[in-house]
């Protein structure tokens, strides 16, 4: 079965906190400077699922990534990992895209790929976290979506998912191509081998831009988005600290749980 | 000119950067006190095929050149691995060099794709406890006795014997007072450590607990004739093709080790309040790791053009060599000044830089002394007389 996979490319999560920086006016989250950009994470566990089917079941592997000429790296990571190809969507107009836009490009780049049994998303981008973009893509193309799963599985055409619960998981079985989001439960993403590196290295990337993709240009970027940030800050953090005092080590531990309730932590 | 890694180097180095970083500070402290080998680190690098960054793609590697393999080196130090991580793929890296230049097909046939695969451990050993940096004076002697050769002698640092499967060794096949130049009369062979001619005695040393420098007694070591590297005689200059090579990635590594160092010392000056304010707000604390810093980036310039120059296919002795300088002085430099920045915490275990000092020290010594490399730019570079 034909996968595809669906990545952006965010700041790195793992970046000292103090090089977190944003735009106030622009409304925009920065990249802290010299720390290159990544691929989000569960679009790592995402990728991870699909090398997995493949290896299990053969077919092939297609990554796209809506974003700026640097998310070619993003998708030469995918191919270092194993994905067989890598399409980056790219237009000026595609630029402030919010969810519902972003959405509406991708799910006309699927289209345009054509051959595919599944798509398989992260179940939430790690730096705006709205976990739209997904259901967005199965909206658009008429598929059903299934988010949050833990596990991904085929069995001939069907896709057997585990999605996750609050208190357990439910098994759910979907004929026919669908959409299904990726949880960091499912898997550790691989590293790529030095041979995947120079693999990937041989493949270009194409570049579909609006005119490739024959989009709405009023539905594209921010002329298509559907939502506005009104307001972008970093709220500030003061911390107090306060010593809890006691005789012994046990009425010292009583004394903090009468504090915590007081301040109505417990 | 072009100063940007090409995407498949970026990569690279992202990649290794990630690899490495899922073995943690205390991974290495646990095995620097413990002195263990770090076997799970080696296999997954293997795993991954960096052990292969140099061997050619027909033997089973990647073909990569020696900008890669500084690369992969310098991220591996920049992790907070140290010399305790970098020298385990290095001497999977390094010693082979002799082989993929001068071995025969048959003889990579055979040892490269297990070395790619990281199924077979190698040393390296020239260093003897009475020659030093003098190599052509070795007294490790090979005589040839039909099919094979019979090696006997003393050698010294011999780094990774431990765990080596071969080691490959430089050895005198004619007397010295029978060649015409000191340099001839010398063989390479790469000898399967067999340990019952082999006796290896750990030396205790000041850091890079975890991987081993030993001395062996070589009694009577049977090395069939297949294991000759190159030819018979020309073992110095085939050991010198592969010198500047490892004076490149040796120069990536020092300045990844500063780099790490660098790293915990200015996280450490912008939180340690001392006197009401964060440390690093003191240019005292604040520029020696700007300079530090500037250093080590000069340093890294230098390598990478003298890995550059040796990749195309151009002379880089001299470029090679300075990179060992500068690189062995920065990395010290900075890692010294990270344990200043920690103060008192700087001399606890705890705080890593404390082996770090320990392990960057080395680069000033080995593989060839900084003296030694002055005397190299002194006299084949800026042609004054020999001094020694
Ligand atoms: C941890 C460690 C691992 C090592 N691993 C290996 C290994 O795997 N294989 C291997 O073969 N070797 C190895 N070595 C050996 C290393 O390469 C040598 O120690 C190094 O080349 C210096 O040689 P030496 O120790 O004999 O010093 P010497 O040659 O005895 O020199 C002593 C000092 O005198 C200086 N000196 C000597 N001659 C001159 C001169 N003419 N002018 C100016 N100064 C001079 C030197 O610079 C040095 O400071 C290792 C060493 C160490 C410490």
């Amino acid at each position: 079965m034909d996968i595809i996979v669906t990545l952006k490319q965010v700041p790195d999560p793992e970046a000292p906190k103090e090089t977190f920086r944003i735009d106030e006016s622009g409304m925009k989250i920065l990249n802290p400077p010299n720390i290159d950009p990544v691929i989000n994470g569960y679009d790592e566990n995402a990728i991870e699922a699909a090398l997995q089917l493949k290896e299990a079941a053969g077919g092939k592997v297609v990554a796209v990534s809506m974003g700026e000429t640097g998310a070619t790296r993003a998708l030469k990571q995918a191919m270092a990992m194993g994905v067989d190809e890598g399409i980056l969507l790219q237009d000026e107009s595609f630029a402030d895209a919010d969810a519902a836009s972003t959405a509406y490009v991708l799910a006309r780049a699927i289209e345009k790929i054509g051959s595919y049994g599944l798509i398989l998303c992260g179940r939430q981008a790690s730096d705006w976290d709205q976990s739209q973009v997904p259901s967005g893509i199965a909206e658009l193309l008429g598929l059903p979506s299934v988010t949050a799963v833990q596990k991904v599985a085929l069995q001939g055409d069907t896709v057997r998912v585990e999605r996750i619960l609050e208190d357990g998981y439910e098994v759910l079985d979907i004929h026919g191509p669908c959409v299904v989001t990726v949880s960091n439960e499912a898997n550790k993403p691989r590293y790529p081998t030095l041979k995947g590196i120079m693999t990937a290295g041989k493949k270009q990337i194409p570049v579909w831009d609006a005119a490739e993709l024959g989009v709405d240009a009023a539905q594209v970027g921010s002329a298509g988005a559907l939502t506005r940030v009104s307001k972008l800050y970093v709220p500030s953090f003061d911390g107090d600290c306060e010593f809890i005092a006691g005789e012994t080590p046990e009425e010292m531990g009583a004394n903090l749980a009468l504090r915590l309730r007081e301040l109505k932590i417990i | 000119m072009d100063f940007e890694l090409s995407e498949q180097q970026q990569l690279i180095r992202t990649e290794v950067r990630n690899l490495a970083g899922k073995f943690d500070w205390g991974y290495w402290r646990d095995l620097d006190r413990t002195g263990e080998y770090p076997h799970a680190f080696f296999n997954e690098f293997a795993a991954n095929g960096w052990l292969g960054t140099v061997i050619p793609t027909e033997y089973g590697g990647s073909g990569l050149g020696v900008t890669e393999a500084a690369i992969v080196l310098l991220e591996i130090c920049a992790s907070g691995a140290g010399t305790s991580g970098a020298s385990p793929i290095h001497f999977s890296m390094f010693p082979p060099m002799p082989i993929i230049l001068h071995g025969s097909d048959e003889m990579k046939r055979r040892y490269l794709p297990p070395i790619a695969r990281g199924e077979m451990k190698l040393a390296f050993s020239v260093t003897e406890p009475n020659v030093g940096s003098d190599t052509t004076q070795l007294q490790t002697t090979a005589v040839r006795d039909g099919d094979e050769w019979a090696i006997n002698g003393r050698k010294i640092w011999c780094t990774n014997a431990q765990n080596a499967d071969r080691v490959l060794i430089l050895t005198r096949t004619t007397p010295a007072d029978q060649v015409a130049k000191r340099s001839k009369g010398m063989s390479l062979f790469f000898a399967e450590m067999d340990r019952s001619a082999i006796s290896v005695r750990l030396i205790e040393k000041m850091g890079r607990h975890a991987v081993d420098s030993n001395e062996l007694f070589i009694d009577d070591l049977r090395v069939p004739h297949a294991d000759l590297v190159g030819e018979e005689g020309e073992g110095f200059s085939h050991i010198m093709t592969g010198l500047n090579p490892e004076r490149i990635v040796i120069a990536a590594e020092a300045v990844g080790i500063g780099r790490a160092a660098l790293d915990k010392a200015v996280h450490y000056a912008k939180d340690r309040v001392v006197f009401g304010r964060p440390i690093g707000r003191n240019q005292g604390v604040q520029f020696p790791l700007a300079e530090a810093y500037a250093h080590l980036e000069a340093a890294e310039l230098m390598t990478l053009k003298a890995a550059w120059l040796y990749d195309n296919g151009l002379p880089c002795g001299k470029e090679a060599n300075i990179a060992k300088l500068l690189a062995a002085e920065a990395g010290c430099d900075a890692v010294d000044h990270a344990v200043q920045t920690h103060g008192g915490f700087g001399y606890a275990r705890e705080f890593d830089v404390e082996r770090l000092y320990r392990e960057v020290r080395l680069y000033k010594i080995a593989p060839i002394s900084q003296q030694m490399v002055l005397n190299y730019l002194g006299e084949h570079v800026l042609g004054m007389p020999r001094s020694y």
